[in-house]
């Protein structure tokens, strides 16, 4: 296939010892250190109250990463077209329904609505009135990749940017004990492809290239994300955004299936 | 405008996509009293026969679950490998993408595991959340069994997800990254969903009336479905489609549909068609009072009160919710084939708050463009249009 080009436009970064992008830019560049830090999600101030008290772990996670970029971002007033990428998807909320219908069946019906794979992205609609389309996708561990390449081939066939959210929310036990993500971690990212017009600022360009996965070995996870987060379907995305610091011509390459996906930073597309 | 080059599906009603039909045209339901021995709910239920052959726990392996069942199931069927192997075949495995929609994957499985965690303090030795209920699952297992490589994503946007794949493949395909895409969606019978929709009051006590005065919730069904697309022109084509947010509520649709007159209008245009060129409509209608209200809404504000006919097939198939989207594909698309328009199932006395031209028995159409409508949790819409090749 021919290489599919794209330009970052902003990017939110959540996880702990990691608050914003400029901070997973300091700890990539080796100027700072990662250290643990438990990370406190708010209730979403964008939801109605009685939503926001409601919110799932997950559905905070997720809207307070989307919130550094939407935010202030080049399109604020320009309800985005969506992405959601994720591995297991809805964190707590599982164990808590498996729990509940082990015992006395009783669930709730916030804790079903809650339970669904699309609870973050229908609450930001709802949070941010946005009636645009939103996607949610999965591939396992590989779910970046997928999400990356849905957000890319919808920019295309829309001319419009796309957000994508890539998120892993922590696992409580027993489920911890078959899905080993301990850690919440989520990334937002903006993108838009060449011809859609966007002229607002960009962090970078890249080019995206799908291989047989044979062809070669994914990139190892840099040393300066925490060992742990390997499990992480959004680790792959927070150690792209390493790229943003990195010279033309640099790549990551990623499994994506049976497939290899390798991004390579490239000079600014033209709009 | 894509090919449909073969379909493939097991359904309440059987397994293929004839029996689906036979059943469908008919308004013959394939529904029943619940009686599951692991649900003591009060509802009716879609199973689909032989979903619990013991046989089919030696054949699937470690991937053995009720999800992975429906699907293996329907990807036996003899036409569809054939026309997956010779798309394998003509552009390579790594060139035919793959977008299933699932909502529970193998919940089931885990839902039985965690509960032998639970009394024992151990997980069964053969569990494997990866290899049956993760997400992605579904697509890993559906790839393994069909030899394809190419990119591939599970979406669970709930009860759109085996729609919005539609689109999705459009994207991959103008894009180049493939030469052809297998879409689809698998649902099956949990707990999850049962008591879930209990919880929320949307299970019926009876057989799900869509459009029906006296509707008063859902019935609960299972269903794998399979369509192979490419860009070469088939006697039934997908034209288009249209998805929107309702950013409105999370478990309850707009009250006048404005979600879904955006899908609606976005289809129309998507396939470059007027509303008057929609011969049929098949609606979600999952016979709450709620969404066929707002449904019904949505299609007389785009398509003008009582006009254009409209059938809901979930009293015969019960909601498939992530399958939903594709069992009605497939059925829209035969609807088109064979010029016949399937009965509204199961609405004896429709609801006359509700402006649509319901089809009260099978008819006869010159049938060229029709729509084929799926909404879901979290205000997720999806409309796709469908026509018959030139």
């Amino acid at each position: 296939m021919a290489a599919l080009s794209f330009t970052l436009h902003a990017a939110g970064v959540l996880a702990p010892g990691l608050s914003d992008l400029a901070q997973l830019r300091a700890v990539s560049r080796g100027e700072q250190t990662w250290v643990d830090a438990p990370l406190e999600l708010p209730g979403p101030s964008q939801l109605p109250s009685n939503e926001r008290r409601r919110a799932s772990q997950v559905v905070r996670l997720a809207l307070a990463c989307i919130a550094q970029v939407v935010d202030g971002a080049p399109w604020s007033d320009m309800p985005l077209r969506s992405v959601f990428a994720t591995d297991e998807g809805t964190g707590e909320v599982s164990q808590q329904m498996l729990q509940a219908l082990s015992t006395t069946r009783q669930v709730s019906p916030l804790l079903f609505t809650n339970s669904v794979h699309n609870a973050p992205s229908g609450y930001f609609s709802i949070a941010w009135r946005n009636t645009q389309p939103a996607t949610v996708v999965s591939l396992g561990l590989d779910s970046f990749a997928c999400g990356l390449v849905c957000a890319v081939t919808q920019a295309m066939a829309t001319a419009e940017p796309v957000l994508l959210v890539s998120y892993d929310c922590a696992m409580t036990p027993p489920m911890d004990e078959v899905l080993g993500v301990r850690q919440s971690t989520a990334t937002a990212w903006i993108i838009s492809t060449p011809g859609s017009g966007a002229r607002a600022p960009a962090l970078a360009s890249f080019t995206l290239e799908l291989e047989p996965a044979g062809a070669h070995q994914p990139s190892p996870q840099p040393d300066w994300l925490p060992a742990a987060w390997s499990g992480h379907s959004s680790a792959r995305g927070l150690a792209a955004l390493g790229l943003l610091d990195a010279a033309l011509g640099a790549a990551q390459a990623m499994r994506y299936g049976a497939q290899m996906m390798t991004l390579t930073r490239a000079p600014e597309a033209t709009a | 405008m894509l090919g449909i080059a073969a379909s493939s599906a097991v359904h309440p009603a059987g397994h293929g996509v004839q029996a689906l039909w036979d059943a469908v045209s008919k308004g013959r339901s394939a529904l029943r009293a619940n009686d599951l021995d692991w649900c003591e709910l009060d509802c009716w239920i879609g199973a689909v026969p032989g979903v619990d052959d013991p046989a089919l726990a030696a054949q699937l392996g470690p991937s053995d679950c009720r999800n992975h069942r429906l699907a293996w199931m329907a990807l036996q069927d003899a036409p569809f490998r054939r026309a997956v192997s010779s798309a394998i075949n003509r552009h390579g495995a790594h060139r035919i993408g793959l977008l299933l929609g699932t909502s529970t994957s193998g919940i089931r499985s885990t839902e039985l595991a965690y509960a032998q965690r639970q009394a024992t303090g151990a997980w069964p030795g053969e569990f494997s959340l990866r290899q049956t209920h993760t997400v992605d699952a579904l697509c890993r297992f559906s790839a393994s069994e069909m030899g394809l490589q190419g990119p591939m994503a599970t979406v669970s946007t709930a009860c759109s997800s085996s729609a919005k794949v539609f689109l999705m493949a459009q994207q991959w395909l103008a894009a180049g990254l493939v030469d052809a895409v297998v879409v689809g969606g698998v649902d099956s019978l949990c707990l999850s969903t049962l008591h879930g929709f209990g919880a929320l009051q949307l299970l019926s006590p009876r057989m799900c009336r869509p459009f029906d005065a006296g509707r008063n919730g859902i019935s609960i069904g299972e269903a794998a479905g399979f369509m192979l697309l490419d860009q070469t022109p088939a006697a039934v084509n997908f034209a288009g489609g249209g998805e929107s947010s309702d950013a409105w509520h999370m478990s309850t649709p707009h009250p006048q549909g404005e979600g879904a007159q955006a899908a609606t209008r976005m289809a129309l245009a998507a396939a470059q068609l007027q509303a008057s060129d929609i011969g049929w409509i098949n609606a979600h209608g999952t016979a709450t009072q709620a969404n066929d209200r707002s449904e019904a809404a949505a299609i007389a504000a785009v398509f003008g009160g009582h006009t254009v006919p409209v059938s809901s097939t979930k009293g015969v198939t019960g909601h498939a919710l992530a399958a939903a989207g594709i069992i009605e594909a497939i059925v829209t698309a035969q609807a088109i084939e064979r010029a016949s328009l399937p009965p509204s199932a199961n609405c004896e006395t429709p609801d006359a708050a509700l402006e649509v031209n319901l089809v009260m028995a099978q008819q006869p159409s010159t049938l060229r463009h029709a729509m084929s409508n799926s909404f879901g949790f979290g205000g997720s819409n999806c409309a796709l249009v469908f026509s018959a090749g030139a």
